[in-house]
């Protein structure tokens, strides 16, 4: 029986897609069989990410209204083996499905694969509660701002109500310079406000703009930083026990201006 | 409300004047102006104990204390005591010692008074209400969450979000938390926006109404 996990965030823009579409190809990558689900119907995304787009003939939608067979709407990624795809509807919004629905598709698909990755539109309404309803476990994404914790927060909330557990947190576009000279919350600030486990923290890579453009996700290309934290969260995803590194900038200077901080 | 510096309270051996901790001795003048004129009889010719309940005055300021009394009230200074002196020195300009108002009134005793435990963080969009007694927050209560209580608020953990204690409108009502970075409180219908800290202060702070009717954020100490 595979896992069926949800990648979730609250806040818009903060790299749900694309992590969703980088760890889904990780976890291919090392082996295990995947499918990524786009749960965002009428304003789908992650086909473009997984560069996909031109290949879906059917979506979750025609297999909601039984045009099709589920088998049959998977999109295979032919650069990896064992990674599909199942598209959203962009012709629909998001009250067209039910979330029983949802959990229907998620049950059938984790009989026949290692996990199940449900990219969530962003909001707290019913599109959530769709990406949400047959999930064993979570992701929530958040970028170290404000804004996104709060909205991170607030799914933490909702998702510990539906008694999904463990919620992980992948901390996305994380600056060492901005944090070293104290403009950007570090890893410590957004677990203490947050308080769920970290599996991971992706550093802000301009690549990923390029990668996403190109549909090709990073993971393939291994030099990246942003790649290597990706394979790294899929890596801890099946069970192994990597420690997280310390983005933080090193070096005298920052040591000293971290002392004088303190001091503070 | 009762005045917040000073207490004149009948014992067994005669009147206490009770001093409370205060900015200035001017202060306390006006404030034992105040609290003799509330009595509705005279007290001249009485002698009353001087209690501090603050951090010990100066020899001159209790001889000035002493010489008013006699000559404005006819009061005799019987002698000046120093009760449970707070340890502290005072935070900034603000007294150092919770003058809980004293239940005047049945909304304000604390006594057989009912508390909720709420054993989790609160996030985001979370309310905890209970009008019927106060609430206890064994964990965080985040942005973008509510407590609200009809008694105090304690919170074991951050106070962030919103909090508001003494929903039914008991002024005595108090909000602690271990870290308080809240960015309202309101107290009664008192709404005040806290000074906001870059860094946890390290220790327990309280959000009381004291004198002049505004909600003060000071450090906790045990009442």
């Amino acid at each position: 029986m595979g896992k069926v996990i949800v990648v979730t965030s609250g806040k818009g823009g903060v790299g749900k897609t694309t992590s969703t579409a980088n760890l889904g190809t990780a976890l291919a990558l090392l082996d295990k069989t995947v499918v990524v689900v786009d749960a965002d119907v009428g304003l789908r995304n992650l086909d473009i990410v997984m560069g996909l787009e031109s290949r879906i003939v059917y979506t979750s939608m025609d297999v909601i209204e039984k045009q099709c067979e589920l088998s049959k709407a998977l999109v295979r990624d032919r650069r990896v083996d064992g990674l599909m795809l199942l598209a959203a509807s962009q012709k629909n919004n998001k009250d067209d499905i039910q979330p029983e629905q949802m959990k229907a598709i998620c049950d059938k698909l984790r009989t026949t694969h290692d996990f199940v990755l449900i990219d969530s539109p962003a909001g707290i309404e019913r599109g959530f509660s769709n990406a949400s309803a047959g999930a064993d476990e979570a992701i929530v994404v958040t970028t170290p701002d404000v804004s996104a914790i709060r909205d991170a927060d607030r799914i933490i909330g909702l998702l510990q109500n539906a008694r999904i557990e463990p919620i992980n947190l992948v901390i996305n576009r994380f600056s060492p310079q901005l944090v070293g000279n104290g403009s950007m919350m570090d890893q410590a600030d957004v677990l203490d406000i947050l308080n769920i486990d970290l599996i991971g923290i992706v550093p802000e890579d301009s690549e990923v703009i390029t990668s996403t453009n190109r549909g090709i996700p990073l993971v393939y290309e291994d030099a990246s930083a942003g790649a290597q934290a990706y394979m790294r969260i899929a890596r801890r995803l099946t069970g192994q026990r990597i420690p997280i590194p310390d983005f933080e900038q090193k070096g005298l200077l920052n040591n000293i201006m971290n002392w004088f901080k303190k001091k503070k | 409300m009762a005045n917040p510096i000073v207490a004149l309270r009948a014992y067994r051996d005669g009147l206490h004047l009770i001093i409370r901790p205060h900015l200035s001795i001017a202060e306390v003048e006006e404030a034992i102006q105040q609290e003799i004129s509330r009595m509705n009889r005279s007290l001249a010719g009485t002698s009353v104990q001087i209690v501090l309940k603050c951090p010990a005055l100066e020899e001159e300021d209790i001889s000035l204390l002493r010489s008013k009394l006699q000559e404005t009230y006819d009061l005799t200074v019987r002698g000046v005591e120093v009760a449970d002196a707070p340890v502290l020195a005072p935070i900034a300009a603000a007294p150092t010692m919770h003058t809980i108002s004293p239940a005047t009134d049945s909304r304000d005793s604390r006594d057989g008074e009912i508390s909720r435990v709420v054993p989790h963080t609160l996030r985001s969009g979370q309310t905890e209400e209970f009008p019927q007694g106060s609430l206890i927050i064994y964990g965080d209560v985040n942005s973008g969450s509510e407590v609200r209580a009809g008694g105090d608020i304690v919170v074991l953990g951050t106070l962030r979000g919103n909090a508001y204690a003494g929903m039914n409108g008991r002024l005595s009502a108090v909000i602690i938390a271990m870290d308080l970075a809240a960015l309202q409180l309101q107290i009664g219908n008192y709404v005040t926006r806290p000074t906001v800290n870059e860094k946890p202060r390290g220790y327990p702070e309280i959000a009381r109404i004291g004198a002049e009717d505004v909600i003060i954020v000071e450090k906790f100490v045990k009442f």
